[in-house]
């Protein structure tokens, strides 16, 4: 399992898309902090918290994540490397979890950029860690499922382009059901607005950026993140069964 | 020993291999013979456990590779059609990353990369990106990577594709020396390559084996009617005359006079060529005529090769289709199903 987590990381980081992708985020998120930060005069002082501003930046994650997932099994595809991995003495599943876990560790390389600004405020002032922290699981926890999510679709072309683009697609749907389930329309059919939205992920993620760790929102996060694995394995496997 | 039975793989409606089964035993260089879509890469596909297949068994020294898929493929080094490298890594990084994959590991890891590059001549384009690299080097670091951690079974799908004729030769040399401690199967369309270098030769087209055997039987049906040429000096009518007697003669189809006193001879023969060919020259030595070229022809391979390959399979009954499509007990409306599905094969 190690070799192939290490050449998907060798993949990320002996090229410059890893750094891209992380500075294009840095970029963004310094773009909210400064934003943010200019308005506290405006307004009250204790408005301003890292974790609101983690809320508001899952809308550039949701473009970001399936640029860093779109390669994940496109690629492998493309290339013609499948077969050395299906043919290689190692599972299907643990070439799904090493990808995975590839993958995740360039999500957090990009997250770790972040940690500067707490610790420039912590500095110069006081941060509320165990809200911070809090923030941090929230959002390693959202980013897991949609990293998932991203490798699912990657499973389903040959094409990382397109990875990535229905990639965004299926995350935006996903990112706004709960609007989309608290929405006039559905509010007629209240059993339907329940379901979907016992399987919105905003509503769960919002708790972590006010500072609660609930079961229940980590056992979704987790539970979607082995529905959407399982699922990839399935879409490998049924490919290989479908080819010709 | 690789066991394949009643090997078989839709892909759709569309069947691209035809219950095939065949043995590869220790130590033989079994060549896969077959012209392109012939249903070659796709049996190699299977017997690596790349394609699930629709029907049959692979069994990999009493492993079967669908049942414990991982440990039956600890034993097989394979090279697909396409060389399966990673355009942005190095050679080494490739090759690490291979073995690992194997299972190799630590210093055993270095010592194998630097063993394969040797083998194939690639340690020269060792730091370069395998993107930078031309066809045939690729080839070779596909190959390298099939040959990491010395497994028993080598599975070549037309590993001397692309590379030069100086490479070709030594591809060949080097699939005939791992040929005495591995057991090789390499696929082709050349027929040269095949018989200069394999033991056995399994023929296959439309996804169905038409041949298993050595080369050497599979040219022996063709060799019983041999055909003289015989150009000799001397007078025409006597050449005709003496060749006609000629014991193990059957007849002479054509005699030409090229002039300057030359005549040609084309002989179908019905006895042993040598003895003819020996009691030719003694006569005509008696005689004082000369022989300036005498020799028969040979079957060629690609004789040999077409002849195998176009020549009809053993059509089946309708009553044994039948039976193979529908199971025993199923209802009159299955079998019209059936019916229409083998019309559609038949198409």
């Amino acid at each position: 399992m190690f070799p192939i987590y290490k050449k998907e990381l060798q993949s990320f980081f002996y090229t410059p898309f890893a750094y891209a992708i992380a500075a294009l985020f840095m970029l963004l998120f310094t773009y909210m902090i400064g934003g943010a930060v200019s308005n506290i005069q405006e307004s009250n002082t204790l408005k301003f918290s890292f974790v609101e501003i983690f809320y508001n930046v899952t809308l550039y994650f949701i473009f970001l994540i399936p640029i860093l997932t779109m390669r994940t099994f496109a690629d492998e595809r493309k290339f013609g490397t499948e077969v050395l991995l299906m043919t290689s003495p190692v599972s299907v599943l643990k070439i799904v979890l090493s990808k995975f876990l590839a993958n995740i560790t360039v999500f957090l390389f990009m997250l770790a950029g972040t940690l500067i600004f707490p610790i420039i405020t912590a500095i110069n002032g006081t941060v509320v860690v165990s809200q911070l922290i809090c923030a941090y699981v929230g959002i390693f926890a959202w980013g897991s499922m949609f990293i998932a999510l991203g490798m699912l679709i990657s499973s389903f072309t040959e094409n990382s382009i397109i990875a990535a683009i229905i990639g965004e697609i299926v995350m935006f749907a996903v990112l706004f059901l709960d609007d989309f389930a608290n929405s006039a329309f559905i509010s007629q059919f209240p059993k339907l607005q329940s379901v979907l939205y016992a399987f919105a992920a905003q509503p769960r993620f919002a708790y972590f950026s006010q500072g609660f760790i609930r079961l229940s929102d980590l056992i979704f996060f987790v539970s979607a993140v082995i529905v959407f694995l399982a699922w990839t394995y399935i879409s490998i496997e049924k490919r290989r069964w479908n080819r010709g | 020993m690789i066991t394949i039975e009643n090997l078989t793989k839709y892909y759709g409606h569309n069947r691209a291999v035809n219950d095939i089964s065949f043995t590869i035993n220790d130590n033989e260089i079994l060549g896969f013979l077959g012209p392109n879509g012939a249903g070659k890469s796709t049996t190699m596909n299977m017997i690596t456990g790349y394609l699930p297949m629709s029907g049959g068994k692979v069994t990999i020294n009493d492993t079967d590779i669908t049942e414990s898929p991982v440990k039956a493929k600890k034993n097989i080094g394979y090279l697909p059609e396409i060389p399966p490298v990673y355009p942005d890594m190095k050679v080494t990084e490739y090759l690490d990353f291979c073995a690992g994959l194997k299972g190799i590991k630590g210093k055993e890891k270095k010592m194998e990369t630097e063993r394969v590059m040797k083998l194939l001549g690639i340690k020269d384009v060792s730091g370069k990106l395998i993107r930078n690299l031309s066809k045939g080097y690729k080839q070779r670091v596909g190959f390298a990577q099939a040959l990491l951690g010395d497994p028993k079974f080598l599975i070549l799908d037309e590993p001397t594709v692309g590379l030069d004729p100086n490479q070709v030769v030594e591809v060949r040399n080097l699939i005939k020396s791992l040929g005495k401690e591995h057991s090789v199967i390499f696929s082709s369309h050349i027929l040269s390559e095949v018989s200069a270098v394999c033991d056995r030769v399994v023929i296959i087209n439309k996804g169905e084996i038409r041949a298993i055997d050595t080369i050497e039987n599979l040219e022996k049906p063709f060799r019983e009617s041999l055909t003289l040429h015989i150009k000799a000096a001397g007078n025409k009518a006597v050449a005709a005359a003496l060749i006609g007697a000629t014991e193990g003669v059957s007849e002479i189809t054509e005699a030409e006079d090229e002039g300057n006193n030359i005549s040609s001879f084309i002989v179908q023969l019905s006895g042993d060529a040598e003895q003819v060919q020996d009691k030719i020259a003694a006569e005509f030595l008696k005689n004082q005529l000369s022989i300036l070229e005498i020799y028969t022809d040979k079957p060629s391979l690609e004789k040999v090769f077409t002849e195998l390959i176009n020549r009809p399979v053993q059509k089946k009954s309708l009553a044994e289709l039948m039976d193979e499509v529908i199971p025993e007990n199923s209802s009159a409306d299955d079998s019209d199903d059936a019916q229409e599905e083998k019309e559609e094969d038949d198409e």
